[in-house]
């Protein structure tokens, strides 16, 4: 419910990195104010929400960004923060001062925001339960040091991450009971510990790359962790890595059945488990900085080469070493090389038009029929 | 001379065209009833696996089932291709994997007979296949059923095909037979396989399993169920004998795996997935409903003990046709003694699992590799 109406949040990751830059790039200043052009198109494509994965050190550049998208576009923010995932070497989740530093750099950003109107909710991390898991930024400290049993480590480091979690929900609900608090988590791994260890929060924000279907998402989540479900990223790529050309068939195939499943999940629809409030999509626009981040020259480059797998976007599974997903193809609206007022041209792909039908009619049947 | 061609070309194409609605009018389309026998189609000749273990006699005159011979197979299991498997397709045209669109159009039809018999009983295939080759011009559809025990007279076996789409068969039938379930070889008679029209039959729903549900029990048990063929990450590095008789938990066999951790893909780990069918990758719509399990359990045990497995799981094969979810535990530091482990599937939408059963592990926590036992794998 927002404004005391219900809202289904349909949403885009918003990070417009111009062509040529990469992910340090300060958008947030730039002059030729992206987010005025983005919010039009996106107004026009029926989006009602962007989420921002981090806010920034400019906080007033951060509330003009959110009061612009709000007052000229009617679009929400779902605003984030990494939890210090990134940093080097590793997420110390286990040492108190790592905590407490992150913590006041999260209680900072609500404090500012929490009066903005165009705030939707905020996010605390977004894979970050990987890293309890070895997957990925593994941490520890030395009381997991000791533990010999690898399921009993993995327990240890849910329990400390979830329960900063739930003490960090706990502080934000105190400065600002007037907007929900969600858990980014990387698919549904380690929710057996965030029912432990951080009831307080107050929805599930899911990243989810399962390609047409979500399968029993919706209804695993209540079995293990029942909360209402944010799919706070989720998407396809355009660039058929198998024919080594662009698609923007599958893309909009994929996103169209994705989308198809939200809506059989939200609140009210009988036929599914009605705990959905909506889907964030992966990404507005292309970045093409992604495949080859320490190599600025290939930053100008559209990288067609892709850096990882994933079978459940079949169409271009059988790709060289089953790389299919193209990192740099996954925008809504495509990057050209043109300018336009100081920015780079964005053309809409057939997915921008496909959403925005569905969104339109969502009891049509599919048109989209992407098939082998 | 002109017009005398043109008519033969109208006449050539008046006869395909009423060949063409007489087949498809037709009641039945046969396989094979008897050697040289005029309405055979398909050829019995894309021999697979251990090929060198297999003779055929398609002219058998040893109490066939009708007519003056059926088709005599003998599988010696001597795995002379060291494959550990064996089995023969009937194609539409000798040795087309998909090459050649010599194929048929079988709409309208909606079943496969044929009649089998083991020569002494107790035989195992370990199934059927109909359709189901690929290449440039794949079939359009791949059923399969099995395993099938063999009795030592003849019985018919049916293979529902209706709602399936018929419309390119190459592949018109094919077994194959394990070296684990038929230690000893087997000997085996096939007669009268034809594609068939019932109206009465309806396509049939997946049928929920009955528990227990095995992957594995013993080496040549029926029960068995999905193939242990998706090997991944490094394979190299892998052996899989079905057939171990070192301390079996239960029953005369176990599994034993040999990781040796050499890096011979260069992955750093490996891992190996139970599918239906073989290789089935999420690209064919197949699996079991096993709807009713609540859990999988399985016995494991390291031939040192301390061996780690990083995830024992259930499910998660992704791709045009998922699996309908997934479970998983680990890491999980293997005993010397057996031990069972259970996965939990409560709350699991178990209704079509393609991926009965994964284990990985890497070499990261196992340096020389791991060699460890499996027995009594089951959904319960």
């Amino acid at each position: 419910m927002v404004n005391n109406k219900p809202f289904l949040v349909k949403g885009v990751c918003y990070s417009p990195i111009p062509i040529g830059q990469n992910h340090e790039y300060d958008w947030w200043s730039d002059p030729n104010k992206s987010w005025l052009v983005d919010g039009k198109l996106m107004k026009d494509m029926g989006v009602n929400t962007i989420r921002l994965y981090q806010s920034h050190e400019d906080i007033n550049e951060v509330k003009q960004v959110i009061r612009d998208m709000y007052e000229k576009f009617g679009i929400r923010t779902v605003i984030g923060d990494w939890l210090g995932f990134w940093e080097y070497p590793c997420p110390f989740y286990g040492d108190k001062r790592f905590q407490e530093r992150v913590k006041k750099g999260v209680l900072e950003m609500v404090t500012q925001l929490k009066d903005e109107p165009g705030v939707l909710l905020w996010t605390l991390g977004n894979e970050n339960n990987y890293s309890c898991l070895n997957r990925v930024n593994s941490w520890s400290n030395e009381e997991i040091d000791k533990e010999p049993d690898p399921q009993k480590q993995r327990e240890m480091r849910s329990k400390i991450y979830y329960s900063f979690i739930n003490d960090l929900t706990k502080e934000i609900h105190k400065i600002d009971p007037n907007h929900p608090v969600a858990l980014g988590n990387g698919e549904l791994l380690g929710l057996e510990y965030a029912k432990l260890y951080a009831p307080d929060v107050d929805l599930v924000a899911c990243i989810i790359y399962r390609g047409k279907t979500f399968g029993n998402l919706f209804n695993s989540l209540k079995m293990t962790f029942d909360k209402p479900i944010l799919l706070s990223e989720f998407g396809a790529d355009c660039y058929d890595a198998y024919l080594g050309k662009d698609d923007q068939n599958m893309q909009a195939f994929f996103l169209e059945s994705q989308w198809r499943q939200i809506y059989e999940n939200i609140a009210g629809n009988k036929k599914g488990a009605g705990n959905c409030l909506g889907g964030i999509m992966f990404e507005w626009s292309d970045e093409w900085w992604k495949h080859d981040e320490n190599n600025p020259d290939s930053w100008s480059v559209h990288d067609i080469e892709s850096n990882w797998s994933n079978g459940s976007y079949y169409f271009d599974i059988k790709a060289a070493g089953n790389k299919n997903m193209n990192e740099e193809w996954f925008g809504l609206v495509e990057l050209s090389d043109n300018t336009d007022k100081g920015l780079n041209k964005r053309i809409p792909r057939k997915s921008y038009y496909v959403v925005r039908e569905f969104w339109n009619n969502p009891q049509a049947k599919p048109k989209n029929k992407r098939q082998r | 001379m002109k017009k005398f061609i043109m008519v033969l070309a109208v006449m050539a194409l008046a006869i395909t065209t009423i060949a063409l609605a007489e087949d498809k009018a037709a009641k039945e389309f046969v396989v094979y009833t008897d050697k040289n026998a005029r309405d055979n189609h398909y050829i019995p000749a894309g021999w697979m696996g251990d090929y060198g273990d297999i003779k055929m006699n398609d002219q058998s005159a040893e109490n066939p089932h009708t007519g003056s011979s059926s088709i005599q197979f003998v599988y010696n299991a001597k795995k002379t291709q060291n494959q550990g498997w064996a089995g023969v397709y009937w194609q539409s045209s000798a040795n087309n994997w998909g090459s050649k669109k010599s194929g048929f159009d079988l709409t309208g039809m909606n079943k496969l007979t044929f009649w089998a018999r083991g020569a002494k009983g107790g035989e195992v295939l370990q199934k059927v296949v109909i359709g189901g080759i690929k290449g440039t011009y794949p079939d359009s559809a791949v059923v399969e059923m099995g395993p099938i025990e063999l009795t030592d007279s003849w019985k018919q076996y049916t293979v529902n095909l209706a709602g399936k789409d018929l419309s390119y068969i190459n592949g018109g039938l094919s077994w194959t037979i394990t070296s684990d379930q038929n230690s000893d070889g087997a000997t085996f008679y096939i007669d009268d396989i034809k594609f068939e029209s019932d109206s009465t039959l309806k396509p049939e729903g997946k049928l929920q399993q009955a528990m227990p549900f095995y992957i594995y029990s013993d080496r040549s048990s029926t029960r068995n169920h999905y193939i242990p063929s998706g090997w991944m990450g490094d394979y190299g590095d892998l052996k899989y004998e079905g057939v171990c008789k070192e301390d079996p938990y239960l029953g005369d066999s176990c599994i034993k795996i040999t990781y040796n951790g050499k890096r011979a893909q260069g992955a750093g780990w490996a891992g190996m997935m139970w599918q239906n069918p073989a290789n089935n990758w999420g690209t064919v719509d197949a699996g079991f409903d096993l709807s009713k399990a609540t859990s999988l359990t399985f016995w494991a045990r390291g031939v040192k003990g301390g061996e780690r497995v990083e995830e024992f799981k259930v499910g998660g094969i992704m791709g045009e046709y998922s699996d309908s979810d997934s479970s998983s535990i680990g890491p999980v530091i293997l005993n010397k003694e057996w031990t069972q482990y259970t996965i939990d599937l409560k709350g699991k939408d178990m209704s079509n699992i393609i991926g009965g059963f994964v284990w990985s592990a890497n070499v990261d926590t196992n340096p020389d590799g791991i060699i460890f036992y499996l027995d009594e794998i089951k959904f319960e």
